[in-house]
């Protein structure tokens, strides 16, 4: 009992000493920026953002354009499409995501190929369920290359029921499985 | 209710040979076996054969096995003394040999006087519960009964061990043996490719494409069969292993597709524009096979090269994969409209002689059904409250037997 004690009361101070560092390090920022105002005048705020431009170099070191994005950010970029339960077809918002990744595909992301990827919920590892992610990927291939997306910039693969986002036993999380990936290969 | 009318009346106008009708024997009236262990207490595969044996006693579904075993000297002409009551006797005793090997043997007495013995030799002590499916068998045969085939086949299973990871395994259809026979990647349907079961098709799902292989499971050796965009999978090898039923996509459009082995030449075999997938041969000249055509899925036959398809089942809202064994065809179905109920996917068998529906499973998500080659059994997986397991039916005993998989689910099987 005295053990349990002790370890909350290490606990609650780690808990209070990690909430009164929170401002301390804020505070420090704003100490660091007024230092560096004072040596580097109006450029100061400026160098904050250098980290910013350090991926950018990155990028440019690894032959990449100094306005394009890496591939990883612009595939987080891309908005997943979420299917009804047994659906494949498109509704209009499902359309919209899809033509948003379109006009990311044809301008910023113009230089990889989009692997478009099938999923769905856990009803099933069957054949049935991979064909329904396959349908799935296949109706965002068919809006993709409407929106001018060359078709032979485009991959399909469906994973069914394998490549689950979330495992809990609810609607939510089933519904958040039944979709459509986008990944970007080079 | 009309349709209940005709399936009351045919009930009792079936043949008792129909696989469809519910055959119940009752515990009490089988006749009682008692297994006999004269295996050294501390030889290490003493305990877990001993529970391997009874498991398959159990599982003939021909005795009211007893739970309790007794030691015995092998060589004692008389069963032990708490045996007597037990009509049937099985004594065993496992010796290791001096060249690594594990000898078993065995003897089965009737009212105590021997009428079986055999001996059965093991070259690796992983083996063990192969030897105690062969024993099974024999008994089972030495009782006179169909032949049990399947008990002593190798089953292999995708396992899903984590988000887009898998493993494809060779075990038993107890899951106590168990080879991992390809890690890492996601790598799913696995068929055996052909009856000695030495060679397997699978899909991997590592690449840009669906990639069918074939492997040899002797050598490690793999080939790169065909590659399809969006979906390619082995549904079903010939029973020669000469064709195979494949599903693929290569416009995006999942359809059935017959695959010449030694030519490497394929056929299209459906095109309607929706779903058509999990083939299986019912012959050499028809298949089985699941299609949303009507507006959700369900089991539809064709004669290979000709135009037009049947509908096979009449029951069930979603039927989403089945398995086909002469006139019987065993389908997963969903029971109700509400995808997200308890009672969500139970097996069902029908004849095709018939419009008689035999319910095979009560609860639970129960899909992947196999018949065995003799038709006699089902394999199928059972996934409920989070555990995934291997199921047994045997359908002329009206009984199911549950294996479960410690870790992992399994994706597919085939056996």
């Amino acid at each position: 009992m005295k053990k349990v004690l002790l370890t909350s009361a290490v606990v609650a101070a780690l808990i209070f000493t990690g909430c009164s560092t929170k401002d301390p390090s804020i505070d420090a920022t704003k100490n660091s920026t007024s230092q560096q105002s004072s040596s580097n005048n109006s450029n100061s705020n400026s160098e904050t953002v250098t980290g910013t431009d350090v991926v950018v170099d990155e990028n440019a070191n690894n032959g990449s354009d100094s306005n394009e994005m890496s591939m990883v950010d612009l595939e987080g970029e891309m908005k997943s499409v979420n299917f009804a339960f047994d659906q494949y077809s498109l509704t209009p918002d499902m359309a919209d995501k899809v033509s948003d990744n379109a006009a990311l595909a044809n301008s910023k992301a113009s230089a990889y190929m989009i692997k478009v990827e099938g999923n769905c919920d856990e009803w099933g590892s069957d054949e049935y369920n991979y064909a329904l992610g396959l349908k799935r990927a296949n109706s965002v291939k068919s809006a993709l290359i409407d929106k001018g997306v060359s078709a032979e910039r485009i991959s399909m693969i469906s994973y069914g029921e394998s490549n689950p986002l979330c495992t809990e036993q609810s609607k939510e999380c089933w519904a958040k499985n039944r979709r459509v990936d986008f990944k970007l290969l080079p | 209710m009309y349709k209940l009318l005709i399936i009351s009346f045919l009930i009792f106008n079936l043949s008792a040979d129909d696989l469809t009708i519910d055959v119940s024997k009752q515990v009490d009236s089988l006749p009682s076996l008692t297994l006999e262990n004269s295996t050294r207490v501390d030889s290490s595969i003493n305990k877990s054969f001993l529970r391997s044996l009874m498991s398959d006693m159990n599982v003939l579904s021909i005795f009211n096995v007893n739970r309790r075993s007794y030691r015995v000297d092998f060589s004692d002409e008389n069963v032990a003394r708490e045996s007597k009551k037990s009509s049937y006797v099985l004594r065993f005793k496992i010796v290791p040999q001096d060249s690594g090997a594990y000898k078993t043997e065995i003897k089965f007495f009737e009212q105590n006087r021997v009428i079986f013995q055999k001996s059965y030799t093991i070259h690796k002590k992983r083996l063990y519960v192969f030897v105690a499916h062969t024993i099974a068998y024999d008994i089972n045969k030495v009782m006179g009964e169909d032949s049990i085939d399947w008990i002593k086949k190798k089953v292999v299973i995708a396992r899903l061990s984590a988000r887009n990871k898998s493993e494809i395994i060779i075990t038993d259809y107890t899951l106590t043996y168990q080879h991992i026979m390809i890690k890492g990647g996601l790598n799913v349907f696995p068929q055996w490719a052909n009856k000695e079961q030495n060679a397997l098709y699978y899909t991997s799902l590592s690449g840009s494409k669906p990639t069918l292989y074939r492997l040899d499971t002797t050598t490690g050796k793999r080939k790169k069969i065909l590659s399809s965009d969006g979906m390619m999978v082995c549904s079903d090898v010939r029973e020669d292993g000469k064709k195979l039923l494949l599903t693929m996509a290569p416009n995006g459009q999942p359809d059935i597709y017959l695959y010449d082995v030694r030519s490497g030449k394929y056929q299209r075999l459906t095109t309607y524009s929706g779903i058509d997938v999990s083939a299986q041969f019912m012959d050499f000249k028809k298949i089985v096979f699941i299609s949303n055509r009507m507006g959700y899925p369900n089991v539809f036959s064709k004669i290979i090269g000709k135009k037009g398809v049947e509908q096979m089942v009449y029951y069930g809202k979603s039927n989403v994969s089945c398995s086909a064994h002469n006139e019987y065809i065993v389908y997963k179905s969903r029971e109700t409209s509400n995808a997200f109920s308890r009672n969500t996917f139970n097996l069902h068998l029908i004849s095709t002689k018939t419009d008689f529906i035999r319910r095979l499973t009560a609860t639970g998500v129960n899909e992947f059904p196999r018949f065995s080659k003799d038709g006699s059994a089902i394999l199928f997986i059972k996934n409920y409250k989070n555990q995934s397991s291997i199921g047994v039916v045997r359908l002329g005993y009206n009984k199911n037997y549950l294996f479960p998989l410690k870790i992992g689910k399994i994706q597919s099987l085939d056996w």
